[in-house]
């Protein structure tokens, strides 16, 4: 069993241990990549129905797209810190590669969608943009096993948000934005999937390590927006009258996700006990939480990108 | 299940939040919306753990989620206790 604390380094993995686990990363990627390729792909010029878009659409429902775009659109920093922190294993690289080109189609259709019904002009999008850029989203963890398991939690998070949208979409007849969000809840629980995969792996690898690594992802997690996006609090108001809530959180995202993975709810809970510990503690103390040292993939944690 | 025993599970959960959460919840009833204490979902579900735990009991996860008062946490913990499960 692997002995998580702040102290001593984590413990190096043998080249053959690497070796197994790479080749199991590239398969999950394979898989990942072939159906994407042959079921999943689709074109923001043809696939949509623009045709149908609704131009009196409600301001509530132009301000959570332009949100999701918001948040979207930190893809430069998303790209580049995600695959700094997983370069030296091919799978989760070229996965996030092809994450980056599948997130900026979501942020251009989103986009498009804005411009095509009306609901905002060019100079606007400039204007939010200019916003965007201006604030830079760092990574909130800093080994590529809390970066894989964030990255769980945060697309499935995403799927059940979109999902919530395209129904919400569906029941107001609007078959153009409802296309939309359905295309990018498909890809969002693919993401999901991969990265489940990938935590499965890494389960059978060092249960120990990895049960300690999602307890304190889960114990500080957030999402991307959170402090970066304009007017944030104000449009996550907007999106819980949506019916997007903690109360979703737990049934829709943490407790689906351990099912899947196979991790009961109580083994998650012993490993999040020393997480939400240190989570309090620092709370009291008006601290921010710090990281705690938690085992990489190849024993050494990784730089911040 | 006696008014005596949801008053014990009431204190339980004090005790129990209490520790989880690393401060005191004096003022917490039955009637006390979970959300309102501010208590997060994550803490939320340590506690339900802990009681558990202290209990021998397990309340299934499909319940969880229709936690809404501190009463309805007890509530099901205490039919969980007399089901012996």
């Amino acid at each position: 069993m692997t002995r998580v604390d702040s102290k001593s380094p984590p413990p190096a993995a043998s080249p053959g241990k690497l070796m197994r686990l790479e080749e199991k990363l590239y398969n999950e990627y394979i898989q990942f990549f072939e159906k994407a390729e042959r079921e999943r792909r689709w074109n923001v010029f043809e696939d949509i129905p623009w045709s149908t878009i609704k131009t009196d659409a409600s301001e509530e429902t132009a301000l959570c797209a332009e949100t999701f775009l918001s948040v979207e659109m930190y893809l430069p920093d998303y790209v580049a810190g995600g695959i700094n922190v997983v370069r030296k294993y091919f799978g989760q690289s070229w996965f996030q590669a092809n994450w980056g080109y599948e997130e900026s189609k979501h942020s251009l259709t989103l986009m498009q969608y804005l411009l095509r019904s009306k609901k905002r002009t060019d100079e606007q999008m400039f204007d939010l943009q200019n916003k965007i850029f201006d604030k830079v989203w760092d990574l909130p963890f800093h080994t590529a096993r809390q970066m894989t398991f964030y990255g769980c939690v945060q697309e499935m998070a995403t799927f059940v948000i979109y999902v919530k949208h395209r129904e919400r979409a569906a029941a107001e007849g609007d078959d153009c934005l409802r296309t939309i969000y359905d295309f990018i809840a498909r890809d969002e629980i693919a993401h999901t999937r991969f990265y489940q995969g990938v935590i499965k792996v890494l389960l059978e690898e060092d249960r120990a390590g990895t049960l300690a690594d999602m307890a304190h992802v889960f114990a500080n997690f957030k999402m991307p927006g959170v402090d970066l996006v304009p007017d944030y609090d104000s449009r996550i108001l907007k999106m819980r009258e949506a019916g997007i809530d903690r109360g979703v959180f737990i049934q829709k995202v943490y407790l689906p996700i351990l099912k899947f993975l196979g991790v009961s709810r109580h083994e998650m809970l012993a490993a999040q006990k020393q997480a939400l510990a240190a989570r309090a503690d620092a709370k009291a103390e008006g601290e921010t939480p710090k990281l705690i040292v938690a085992p990489h993939l190849n024993g050494t944690p990784v730089a911040q990108a | 299940m006696t008014t005596m025993d949801q008053k014990n599970l009431l204190e339980m959960f004090k005790t129990v939040a209490g520790r989880v959460d690393k401060r005191d919840f004096p003022n917490v009833t039955a009637e006390s919306v979970i959300t309102e204490l501010g208590i997060d979902s994550l803490s939320m579900m340590q506690i339900v753990g802990e009681m558990e735990t202290e209990l021998g009991v397990m309340i299934p996860d499909e319940d969880l989620v229709e936690l809404v008062t501190v009463g309805d946490l007890c509530k099901k913990v205490g039919q969980r206790v007399e089901a012996g499960a």
